[in-house]
């Protein structure tokens, strides 16, 4: 009896499936309903949640910070995905070349990533685009007099984030990569003997083929933008006068130095409702330019 | 029969553990404390608990710190999740939403028992951490606004700062200071921020910062002055310009303009700190800079002027040793043993008789603490305001955030004046 249960297919296949179960349930839905409940709730962390209906998501329409940090992060996410993607994409190409040293090549291209979201990493940023740090000194160097404060003008600001995002473009470049090598060497031998160029086969061949994992990217890294915390955190922390308030940022304020926890909440929910939308639209426009078909 | 053996066996090992448990209570105590700060405290409050451990057995401690906002989510979280450390520093800013969410021991019964001894100490100290007529925290140390200052470079321009200045003798000197050596003047990112200074300000005029779940100013005009200053200080172009900060952690004593920067451009002669902080200012200072100490700018010192208890130390409501806890308080408060090691770093020792006898082994800057707060501060001091009122963070956050407006020439002093006095209303009300 106990001999037939266990070798049952469907037994196997929950008691392997079961450590992912159990860590998804008690560590990702259950806190996720807890929110949901603590979004509809006022809570300060200290005292129990008092239920209070939808308080929290009108004081959200009125809160001129929380439109602020929206904009900016949508801004920080429309400009800086396409350009890393299209970075990502240039290096894949480039590294497509093998030579002796291509594995050396790829590796570096690709550590930026590793130690991206790192905390490390942003205070190197903070760093280089300081006053007296090392961007400013090379400007000096090249015989520039003035010095620029890149973190503490108002319009220059988002753009030492952007491009830290942009620079760490390494795993969209591996998945590139890895599709480019997939793309039947034929199909540019057929193209060039029909007499396309290098633009053609590019714009022709390499786009069409390459647009399902175009997409992909472009899914993924759209929400890890719209996730952004850690660079904004340690970096700026919002200032110059909101200017690099990120989405995630000001929900960590509010949540936990504030103390508007539910707040907090009812901000999460809110992303993580526009973070499916933005999805569903990227999902809708994918009939008329991804390439789904055989080569 | 095996079925009852077993049971036999786990009750007896159940009630072997139990009684096992209640004995170890009784012998032993593992606490956790609680506090933040920096290198210097940390060493020394480590030694104390040691100290305090080894004289009383079976006692141990798991001492742990965290740098100052990062203490505040990690004692809101830690709140949440039921498990407050048994003895926890506090701060005068969220006394009153531990103590009102009864997260907080009541310490009367154990100073009316003598658990605690206070008899040394003044009742204007001890009702700092009073709320609503019950002791909650334990002041473990005096210490008052304080303004730092570049003294060996006012001293090379021949420039004198007097104690108790008024604004327009502050504006004198930082244009002086500006003309002559080029150093600018940095009004904010203190320790104390804007806040503690717009509040300073309002006291010469007889105001107090929070009413009763409202500003407790009379408008939005009363906000001006202070939005003001900082735009002549703009305009004028002594200011440090903003942009400086936002590569600096707040309140972090080794960034501040006062001691660090690269060029007199983005360094300030002076600083807004809290006296307690003049020894770890003049640690971060660099080598030949001597770094004296003042009264913050206003025109009413003895309205504006107060002693302030530096930090609380505060026991859990949920501590299993309230006891043992009390007597740790006792212990930092009274023995003389202890602050020999603590040597007022958390400022100067409540205890009248404590700070007598530790007065010998004081360095010469942290005797320069205790004698700005007794002979510039005390005769010149009125009643600190009552703690903070529950939303003030984010009251502080919105203050900043005008400061940092008015600097950037964003908006007018009226106008930030007017956007703090509405929107600080309605975080207040509700």
């Amino acid at each position: 009896m106990i001999r037939k249960f266990f070798l049952k297919e469907s037994t196997a296949g929950v008691i392997f499936s079961m450590p992912f179960m159990v860590g998804f349930l008690a560590f990702m839905f259950v806190p996720m309903m807890i929110s949901l409940y603590y979004a509809f709730c006022d809570f300060n962390i200290l005292s129990d949640p008092v239920f209070s209906g939808l308080k929290n998501f009108k004081t959200m329409a009125g809160d001129d910070k929380f439109w602020k940090s929206l904009n900016v992060t949508m801004f920080y996410t429309i400009v800086s995905v396409p350009l890393k993607l299209a970075f990502a994409l240039a290096v894949a190409m480039i590294l497509m070349k093998s030579t002796k040293a291509t594995g050396i090549y790829r590796a570096m291209y690709y550590l930026p990533s590793i130690i991206g979201g790192s905390v490390a990493v942003s205070i190197l940023w903070k760093r280089i685009f300081a006053t007296d740090g090392l961007l400013n000194s090379i400007l000096k160097g090249l015989g520039f007099q003035t010095t620029i404060m890149w973190l503490g003008n108002k319009n220059l600001a988002i753009w030492t984030l952007i491009l830290l995002t942009v620079w760490q473009f390494g795993s969209s470049m591996l998945i590139f990569l890895a599709s480019l090598k997939q793309i039947p060497r034929s199909l540019y031998e057929a193209s060039t003997v029909d007499g396309a160029g290098g633009c053609r086969q590019f714009i022709s061949v390499t786009l069409p083929l390459l647009s399902p994992t175009i997409f992909f990217n472009l899914v993924m890294q759209m929400i890890n933008g719209l996730l952004a915390f850690t660079q904004c955190y340690i970096i700026t922390k919002g200032a110059p006068l909101d200017s690099t308030l990120f989405y995630m940022v000001y929900m960590y304020q509010q949540s936990f130095e504030f103390y508007n926890t539910g707040y907090g909440a009812a901000m999460a929910w809110v992303m993580l409702l526009l973070v499916a939308v933005v999805t569903a639209i990227l999902f809708a426009t994918r009939k008329f330019w991804v390439y789904d078909g055989g080569y | 029969m095996r079925r009852k053996i077993i049971t036999l066996t786990l009750a007896v090992a159940m009630s072997m553990s139990l009684s096992g448990g209640l004995s170890a209570q009784a012998e032993e105590a593992n606490m956790t404390v609680f506090w933040w700060g920096n290198q210097v405290r940390n060493e020394r409050t480590q030694e104390i608990l040691d100290m305090f451990a080894q004289e009383n057995p079976g006692v141990t401690f798991d001492g742990q710190f965290a740098d100052g906002t990062d203490y505040w989510t990690r004692l809101a979280t830690l709140s949440a999740g039921g498990s407050i450390p048994d003895v926890i520093q506090m701060d005068y800013l969220y006394i009153e939403q531990y103590a009102a969410n009864d997260l907080l021991l009541d310490l009367t019964p154990y100073i009316e028992d003598g658990t605690i001894d206070v008899s040394n100490v003044s009742d204007t100290i001890l009702s700092t951490g009073e709320i609503d007529g019950k002791i909650y925290g334990l002041c473990n140390g005096i210490n008052s606004p304080a303004l730092m200052y570049n003294k060996t470079l006012l001293d090379e321009a021949g420039i004198e700062v007097p104690d108790y200045m008024t604004l327009d003798q502050f504006k004198d000197i930082c244009r002086e200071v500006y003309e002559k050596t080029g150093y600018k003047t940095s009004l904010t990112l203190g320790s104390s921020t804007s806040t503690a200074y717009l509040e300073y300000l309002l006291r010469s005029h007889g105001l107090q910062l929070y009413g009763d779940g409202a500003f407790g100013v009379n408008g939005a005009e009363d906000f001006e002055e202070f939005f003001e200053l900082l735009e002549i200080g703009i305009t004028e172009g002594w200011h440090v310009d903003p942009s400086v900060y936002v590569e600096r952690q707040a309140a972090s004593v080794e960034q501040d303009c006062l001691v660090y920067g690269s060029s007199p451009e983005t360094m300030s002669w002076c600083a807004f700190y809290a006296s307690n902080q003049l020894v770890a200012m003049q640690n971060a200072a660099p080598e030949g800079i001597e770094i004296g100490i003042t009264t913050w700018p206003t025109d009413d010192p003895e309205a504006s002027n107060y002693l302030k208890p530096s930090q609380f130390f505060c026991i859990s409501a949920d501590t299993e040793y309230p006891e043992i806890a009390a007597q740790l308080l006792n212990y930092i408060t009274n023995s003389v043993e202890c602050n020999n090691v603590l040597l007022g770093e958390r400022g100067v020792p409540i205890s009248s008789v404590v700070a007598e006898s530790i007065s010998d082994n004081l360095s010469e800057k942290e005797q320069e603490v205790v004698t700005y707060i007794n002979d510039v501060i005390t005769p010149m001091c009125s009643t600190i305001n009552p703690p903070s009122p529950e939303n003030a963070s984010e009251v502080i956050s919105l203050i900043d955030g005008l400061t940092e407006k008015v600097l950037y020439q964003e908006i007018t002093p009226k106008e930030a004046a007017e956007q703090l006095y509405e929107e600080g209303n309605a975080i207040l009300a509700s």
